[in-house]
């Protein structure tokens, strides 16, 4: 699904560096350049002339604004760092709690048929669950505070795991397992060096959609009901009619994504050495 | 159809005849509806010690390093890491393979994950060797080549061989006894001894001498009714035109 597109351009764009040279890496550099000067440069221009009223739709000078007075006089609810903090502390917490969960269950529910069988109407029927509705039922058990949170994000990062695990295990080559088999091999050992490796192309493409869905779920469950934390900020924005709070809290919100994003690919690269780096096979892998 | 111990018998027959699945009976992968299969006076009820398994695709973990692919085998079977490791660059320098030891096997050639893949099977010693067209996939060269090599391998620690392959020629150049199956339902039509005095020598030469050819011959005139059952069949039911692959 979607490790096609996400993992997909972007193996074949590192090798297109190496191979392009530079001047067309500065040639894609200028163009994002001057895509960023129009985009933001029109919004300011409509904005500042009133074509575009900027109480609804907020103005990068206005936003830039709100960034450094959060900064330096922190917001309605205590230093931004301390918001910052907080929401990706939910978040991570969430992220790793569900990458846990969805690894282990996609694995097991992967290798033993029977359990699959069994539970594969239950799992569907949670997935179809609107998670907002899972968002405030968790508020009132787990209360205002980091849990609910935490448990919000852990629950969106797991289906997302837990199903490209179970795909991963399913889609283990036959004669790989079979051959190990032969070779000595006890169940578990087939599992830790033949299925969990196979696997994990599969699971850790989904993990660069996983932590958005655990930074969408710590923000969710603080617009639901929190003290702290971006969410929080995001909400107090709206509520206030501060359009530009709200982008505000968009942009930290993208630059954390970034930052998450890149360590990913880290760890992705890191375990996924052994895979060959040739064009054909990034985009099919 | 019996295979003795030390014995290298090769099947063949027409696609879809069951030649595969002979090996994964063998092997205890799958179980007969019908029959038996056993191996040294003992019913097959499951994979048994022993025995080992070259696939026509090769059967390397891509995420291991070639050392890591040929120590799987004594790894799996608790002997410890060191010598097990110590094991494994053993049989890579007989198959050729010193200083390939950290490569990841996407980056060998073809003939070169063969010979990986054999070193794999032949760790651990089995008293059995099932081969599934191994050198199917190869060009004619290094098919020649890793055919050779298999020979003095096997000389070196003769374990029963099965070897099923569609290639007649390499049947008879490699095995003591070459066994023709019928188009399926796959039974045992005729079992042909193979006089031809090891050590072989080259494959490539051996096949002009005249015995081979006397062999050959024979051995096709038993073929190739069973080919042309099994051509004209497939070739009547369209609807299953990949059987090839699949059974074969």
């Amino acid at each position: 699904m979607t490790r096609q597109d996400l993992s997909g351009d972007r193996p074949s764009g590192r090798r297109l560096w190496g191979t392009g040279g530079r001047r067309r890496k500065l040639q894609v550099h200028a163009a994002q350049l001057v895509a960023f000067v129009l985009i933001f440069g029109g919004w300011q221009l409509f904005t500042s002339l009133k074509i575009v009223d900027p109480f609804f739709w907020g103005q990068p000078s206005g936003i830039v604004r709100t960034l450094v007075d959060w900064v330096r006089h922190g917001t309605s609810f205590g230093s931004i760092w301390q918001q910052i903090w907080l929401t990706m502390e939910e978040a991570v917490f969430g992220f790793l709690l569900g990458v846990a969960g969805g690894v282990v269950v996609g694995v097991l529910l992967g290798q033993v048929r029977f359990l699959s069988e069994v539970l594969s109407p239950y799992v569907k029927a949670v997935n179809a669950l609107p998670r907002i509705v899972l968002g405030t039922l968790f508020v009132i058990l787990f209360g205002l505070g980091m849990t609910s949170k935490v448990v919000l994000a852990a629950f969106l990062v797991f289906f997302v795991v837990f199903f490209n695990a179970f795909q991963g295990v399913r889609e283990v080559d036959g004669n790989l397992v079979n051959n190990a088999r032969i070779l000595g091999a006890s169940r578990l050992q087939v599992v830790r060096n033949v299925v969990l490796p196979s696997a994990l192309t599969w699971i850790i493409a989904s993990l660069h959609v996983a932590f958005g869905f655990a930074v969408i779920g710590a923000i969710v469950g603080e617009i639901l009901g929190a003290q702290h934390g971006l969410g929080v900020v995001i909400s107090y924005s709206m509520n206030n009619f501060e359009t530009n709070g709200i982008f505000a809290g968009m942009i930290i919100i993208g630059a954390i994504a970034l930052v998450a994003e890149w360590l990913i690919n880290l760890l992705e690269r890191r375990l996924l050495a052994w895979r060959p780096q040739t064009t054909s096979e990034a985009s099919s892998l | 159809m019996a295979v003795e111990p030390g014995e290298f018998c090769a099947v063949v027959g027409p696609s879809g005849c069951g030649k595969s699945t002979t090996l994964t009976l063998v092997a205890g992968l799958d179980r007969p509806s019908e029959g038996m299969v056993s191996v040294g006076g003992q019913p097959v009820t499951g994979i048994g010690h022993g025995t080992s398994f070259m696939f026509q695709t090769d059967a390397l973990l891509p995420w291991k390093s070639v050392l890591g692919n040929v120590a799987m085998g004594p790894l799996f079977r608790g002997v410890p890491k060191k010598s097990a490791l110590t094991d494994a660059r053993d049989w890579l320098r007989m198959v050729g393979l010193t200083g390939f030891e950290d490569r990841y096997p996407h980056q060998l050639s073809g003939g070169m994950r063969k010979r990986v893949s054999l070193a794999a099977a032949l760790i651990n010693e089995p008293s059995i060797l099932l081969m599934d067209e191994p050198f199917g996939a190869l060009d004619v060269q290094t098919k020649a080549i890793m055919s050779n090599e298999l020979l003095t391998l096997w000389d070196k620690t003769k374990p029963s061989v099965i070897f099923v392959t569609h290639d007649l020629e390499e049947a008879i150049a490699l095995a003591d006894k070459v066994v023709v199956m019928t188009a399926g339902p796959g039974t045992v039509k005729a079992v042909f001894d193979i006089d031809l005095p090891r050590p072989r020598g080259s494959v490539q030469e051996i096949r002009f001498g005249e015995r081979f050819v006397e062999l050959h011959h024979e051995i096709w005139e038993s073929l190739r009714d069973e080919v042309t059952r099994a051509y004209a069949r497939t070739a009547a039911a369209p609807t299953a035109p990949a059987a090839e692959g699949v059974l074969s």
